[in-house]
């Protein structure tokens, strides 16, 4: 069994809409017939779409997408986005390669500054935790009545789901909290709570044998219900049920194994679960999962914001720098696209040994996938206080990253309750960072 | 459009129920928020046999064998268990056997009382036949026959998952299986409905649509809010009287666990109404929160003027938040125990004496002037409805407004209250509504019956919105207990009933299922209660004073530490699954551990269940939203059914499943045990045969138990 897609199956629209049809029954978990025409029309329109951004720079580099969440508020002052004066933090500038400046916190990623995007002029307006974070992971502000979905959803929307077994989005270190949104509840993102565990039951509890006459005998006695049923739902379970076996002995699981790794490469990514998340995510998605999130705790720094740049911080450069130059490495960088995000900025004030929430202005960094490398987008003013000039949402990151995934943009989808609603939430992308 | 001859043809019997209800309401003269809905039908012309009349409440001095008393409400009996609850809402299993015998007997003669007052036998069965009426008559104008009856297997299964929320014990459903009398049906279905699990059932039903969740906002735990409905279901609360207490509920969740509802949205308002609307009316108002609905009638002024209605009612009052927060800073008490207190004091329900709603200031049309004061007015479906007498509402003092509004909501007489809940309940039994979605009921004419439709109105109406009178009707009627058709595709035609719909367990009802196969009818009677802890947060009334914070931080860590020695098992790094940190949580009978699950049924267990745990895998809601579940397949749900704790929990020696069948002496035997518990019915001879050859081929009773766990038959309730 092929662990990657063929890119020829995808490209010839009849092959490309039988693989989806497959995967729809058979992926981790698609659909079972919708009862509503709304969702059935949505899994239909999967690629359909016509996208008119499709054509313009960076449309459809990225093939799979490595969304890492940065959680608490990352302070830009004191990472990506070093100020002088009486706004400078703990830590002095250095410069990177690819001709800008980092503070010193961020050695390593420094050395591979050359090979990403900071966008330094963010721009939102929520400055509480929650929220903030559900404006940055799906592009939309929260609301009461509705669930926004995540660019993993939206992706197996617009094109279907990346593989025949594994899921199309997995959420490492954190929930998947209802990251389908008004998709089907199968366009979740399948959460990893403990990347060193995986993909949990996997292996049978019993002897081989045992095991073999259980599903002997389930087989046997399953024929007249399961066998017969005339039921959609029915024969969409007796396919979950075969692609389960199935899944048990195959190769595609090994996906979820860090062991399999070598040792020396886990040691790279370092022992924290963060590190390791990274590394699941980069094996995930070299076998054919498009979008994975990893979620870093800990950036609320309202006081010891030194030592705790100096820990997480530190923490946090080496991984990236490390997933960065294996990707690139292994000739995946200019397919894969990794998105650093953060809930908001810190205040240019620095007091009480840390810094208190910024929406206003903040920064992210983009890698791979059709992006620059070593470049710098926009800025923030001299003070870190607001962008100097237009600011880029986090609806419009997130239009970014769906125009660099080959999604359409600007371009309505009808929801189940009966509203138009954009990747994004109309925002334009920030066509700059584009190469 | 096709005509239909049965237009409204209601039984004169069930007619003389309720032909007051709906019209000649007098509207109440002063709101008074301690008597609830007002929904008295003025004096009725003729006199009419009384519907479902208003059950009285029984309490009663009981007296255990060593002649402790306690003062407590009857609320059920079944088997071998009385449900009473003491005057602080504590609910409580008594064994029969624990009781002293005349107890016993009052108990019996009280569950006599209670079904007395509730439909008659002979009611039940008209209102039945009408439904089977109107289901005929749709299905032969399209040329649809109904599907043949249920076999009494197929009946027995399905009216235990629908009405208690699990399958039959191999005892239970040996039981019903060998009775050969002519009204097992009635009977069973009388006996479910009126038992524990039916309340356990009923939970899970509504705290998907309510939005029932352990946590609102940034965490204020709610558990309150959930010990309340367990209580008022208990209780035996109609829907109208229920959603009236939850809508006008006033406090702190500390205080009155029925401001869960409201609390949820107290930071979002406008999408608080939104919801509202769509839970209890069926009316998707949301886009109208923005701009003039594009598709449907409603337009963004109708929506602000409804929000009106809550424009004096306030969820949180920041300066009880800003002066706790102070007062802890200035004392140096810890922050995290100190945002808890704060936060559970600060969200609260109370109405002002100003009503504040103003339309928003890029309001673009030309109705209403932007920013300028909105006056509350009620949506109407039909130009007739605002002729109305529930109508006619006071408007004038904002403190009333939100009751004015919930009198209105949960009156007989609003235009879609009863038909909402008629419509869900509906949906419940047969797994596709008469009208679908049912968050969008606006236009009656779209049900695949109107007339049907109109039918459970009434019924509704007349049951008084007792939930439970509804579903005996629904349940003893023949569409209900014929076979049931495969999922139709509803994109292509409307459903016309000729029976249920074949559907896959709720996540719910697949885990109290394995549940009661692995403890027995003991998993009815373990129940969890976790609100009382909250008390401890609660500040006494006035000014925020530093040694009252402290005070509350004290008495909060005593008593989590003391409700939860089980917690350093659970808290927050135990959430990727482990449910043990309830332990001490549980009062009445305890619940067993194995394999590192809490085996207690679903609505004795967080909610929702952790992400990884087996419930939500299957589909349970996250709760966010209302209406949040799903029963979608996934491959990670079998490989908990096939490899994870679940399935060693099926395949365990101290199963009661597999204990029930050792009992039995001969293979045989043994095999028909654990198909009945199982899958509800005997095996046929060639599943006997093929069973039987296995045995003797290394297999165990625990390996059948899990073959029969994992078949396609067990998953979906035919």
């Amino acid at each position: 069994m092929s662990i990657l897609t063929s890119a020829s199956l995808l490209r010839d629209p009849e092959d490309r809409r039988r693989f989806i049809e497959k995967c729809a029954k058979i992926s981790f978990g698609l659909s079972i017939l919708p009862f509503f025409t709304g969702i059935a029309e949505a899994a239909e329109q999967a690629g359909a779409v016509a996208a008119p951004n499709a054509g313009l720079p960076g449309f459809g580099k990225a093939k799979r997408v490595i969304f890492l969440e940065l959680q608490g508020g990352m302070s830009h002052i004191d990472t990506f986005d070093p100020k002088t004066g009486d706004n400078k933090g703990p830590g002095k500038a250095i410069s990177a390669k690819g001709d800008y400046q980092l503070t010193e916190y961020l050695p390593s990623i420094a050395k591979i500054g050359d090979k990403i995007t900071v966008v330094r002029n963010m721009t939102a307006k929520v400055g509480v935790h929650a929220s903030a974070s559900y404006l940055m992971r799906t592009g939309f502000e929260q609301r009461g009545t509705l669930q926004h979905p995540t660019l993993g959803a939206w992706a197996q929307h617009f094109l279907g789901a990346s593989h025949k077994t594994l899921p199309s989005s997995v959420a490492v270190n954190r929930s998947a909290n209802h990251g389908n949104g008004w998709f089907p509840a199968s366009f979740s993102p399948l959460p990893i709570q403990n990347p060193e565990d995986g993909l949990l039951d996997t292996k049978s509890p019993v002897t081989t044998e045992v095991a073999a006459k259980r599903a002997g005998l389930l087989a046997q006695l399953d024929s007249g219900f399961g066998g017969k049923a005339a039921d959609e739902n029915v024969k969409a379970y007796n396919e979950f049920y075969d692609t389960t076996f199935q899944l048990m002995k195959s190769t595609d699981l090994k996906a979820f194994d860090l062991a399999s790794e070598p040792a020396e490469v886990r040691a790279r990514y370092g022992k924290s679960k963060f590190g390791q998340g990274c590394l699941l995510a980069r094996r995930l998605i070299e076998n054919g999962v498009r979008f994975v999130e990893v979620a870093n705790g800990g950036w609320d720094m309202h006081a010891t914001l030194g030592d705790r740049m100096e820990t997480l911080g530190g923490d946090f450069d080496r991984v990236f720098a490390t997933l960065i130059q294996d990707l690139d490495s292994k000739g995946l960088l200019d397919t894969t696209l990794v998105a650093v995000t953060t809930e908001f900025g810190r205040k240019p004030d620095f007091s009480g040994g840390g810094r208190g929430h910024h929406p206003l202005v903040f920064s992210t960094v983009l890698a791979g996938g059709g992006v620059k490398r070593g470049f710098v987008n926009g800025a923030s003013d001299a003070k870190g206080y607001a962008p100097d000039g237009d600011g880029v949402s986090p609806g419009s990151l997130h239009a970014t990253i769906a125009h660099a995934a080959g999604l359409p943009v600007q371009t309505d989808i009808i929801t189940p309750a009966g509203r138009p609603m954009q990747v994004g939430n109309k925002a334009k992308p920030a066509m700059g960072v584009f190469i | 459009m096709k005509s239909y001859p049965c237009r409204l043809v209601l039984s004169v019997f069930l007619l003389a129920l309720c032909p007051l209800d709906g019209l000649a309401a007098v509207p109440a003269k002063k709101a008074d928020k301690n008597d609830g809905p007002t929904v008295k039908a003025a004096a009725p012309v003729a006199k009419p046999v009384q519907a479902v009349s208003d059950k009285t409440q029984i309490w009663h001095t009981w007296t255990d064998t060593e002649g402790r008393k306690v003062e407590a409400l009857f609320c059920g009996l079944s088997g071998d268990y009385i449900t009473m609850q003491t005057k602080d809402g504590r609910t409580y299993h008594f064994a029969t056997s624990l009781l002293i015998p005349e107890d016993v007997e009052f108990a019996k003669s009280c569950l006599t009382k209670n079904r007395d007052a509730s439909f008659s036998p002979a009611i039940i069965a008209s209102a039945a036949a009408d439904i089977d009426r109107m289901v005929g008559a749709i299905l032969a104008e399209n040329g649809q026959q109904p599907n043949a009856p249920a076999t009494d297997a197929q009946f027995l299964r399905r009216i235990y998952v629908d009405a208690v929320g699990r399958v039959p014990t191999a005892k239970e459903a040996d039981t019903f299986l060998k009775n050969p009398a002519p009204d097992k049906r009635a009977k069973l279905i009388d006996d479910l409905v009126f038992s524990p699990g039916y309340s356990m059932q009923m939970f899970n039903w509504m705290a998907d649509l309510l939005r029932v969740k352990d946590t609102f906002g940034k965490g204020v735990p709610a558990f309150t809010f959930e010990d309340w409905l367990k209580m008022r279901l208990a209780a035996d609360a109609p829907w109208d009287k229920l959603v009236y207490e939850m809508l006008t509920a006033d406090g702190r969740l500390c205080d009155n666990g029925a401001t869960g509802f409201m609390l949820f949205d107290a930071e979002m308002p406008l999408d608080g109404v939104s919801n509202l609307m769509t839970t209890f009316l069926g009316t998707n108002m949301a886009c109208a929160q923005c701009h003039d609905h594009p598709l449907a009638e409603w337009k963004q002024r109708d929506f602000y003027q409804m929000a009106a209605f809550f424009g004096a009612t306030s969820g949180k009052d920041t300066a009880i938040l800003g002066a706790v927060n102070k007062a802890a800073k200035d004392g140096g008490l810890p922050k995290a125990a100190v945002k808890k207190i704060a936060d559970m004091n600060a969200f609260r329900m109370e109405d002002t004496s100003k009503q504040k709603l103003t339309f928003p200031k890029d309001y673009k049309y030309k109705d209403a002037k932007p920013s300028s004061p909105v006056s509350p007015a009620l949506i109407a479906w039909e130009k007739e409805d605002k002729s109305l007498p529930i109508y006619n509402v006071a408007t004038k003092d904002p403190t009333q407004l939100r009751i004015q509004f919930s009198r209105w909501l949960t009156s007989p007489q609003n235009p879609r209250f009863a038909t909402n809940i008629a419509n869900r309940i509906w949906k419940k039994a047969f797994g596709v509504a008469v009208l679908e979605p049912v968050n969008d009921i606006d236009d009656l004419k779209l049900a695949s019956s109107p007339e049907l439709l109109a039918h459970l109105t009434f019924v509704m109406k007349a049951a008084k919105f007792d939930l439970r009178e509804v579903q005996r009707v629904i349940y003893n009627s023949k569409t209900f207990q014929a076979s049931a058709s495969p999922t139709p595709d509803l994109g292509k035609a409307k459903y016309l009933f000729p029976g249920p719909v074949v559907r896959r367990f709720t996540a719910e009802e697949a885990w109290d299922s394995l549940i009661v196969n692995a403890l027995g009818t003991y998993a009815d009677n373990v129940l969890l209660r976790r609100g009382d802890d909250l008390k401890a947060m609660a500040l006494p009334a006035g000014k925020v004073t530093l040694a009252e914070v402290k005070n509350a931080v004290e008495r909060t860590k005593a008593a989590f530490a003391g409700s939860a020695n089980g917690k350093a098992a659970g808290g927050k790094k135990g959430a990727g699954g482990s449910t043990l940190g309830l332990a001490n949580g549980y009062e009445g009978d305890k619940p067993v551990t194995r394999f590192n699950m809490m085996l207690a049924r679903a609505s004795e267990l967080p909610q929702p269940s952790p992400e990884t745990h087996f419930l939500r895998v299957w589909g349970q809601g996250d709760r966010l939203l209302a209406d949040s579940a799903t029963n979608d397949g996934s491959v990670p749900q079998l490989l908990q059914m096939i490899n994870g704790s679940v399935s060693k929990m099926i395949a365990d020696t101290r199963s009661a499943a597999v204990m029930d069948a050792a009992k039995e002496k001969v293979p045989d035997a043994q095999i028909r045990s654990l198909y009945l518990s199982y899958l509800s019915r005997p095996p046929t001879a060639k599943e006997l045969a093929t069973a039987n050859k296995s045995l003797k081929d290394g297999i165990g009773l625990t390996d059948l138990a899990w073959v029969l766990a994992n078949t396609r038959e067990f998953l979906f309730v035919q």
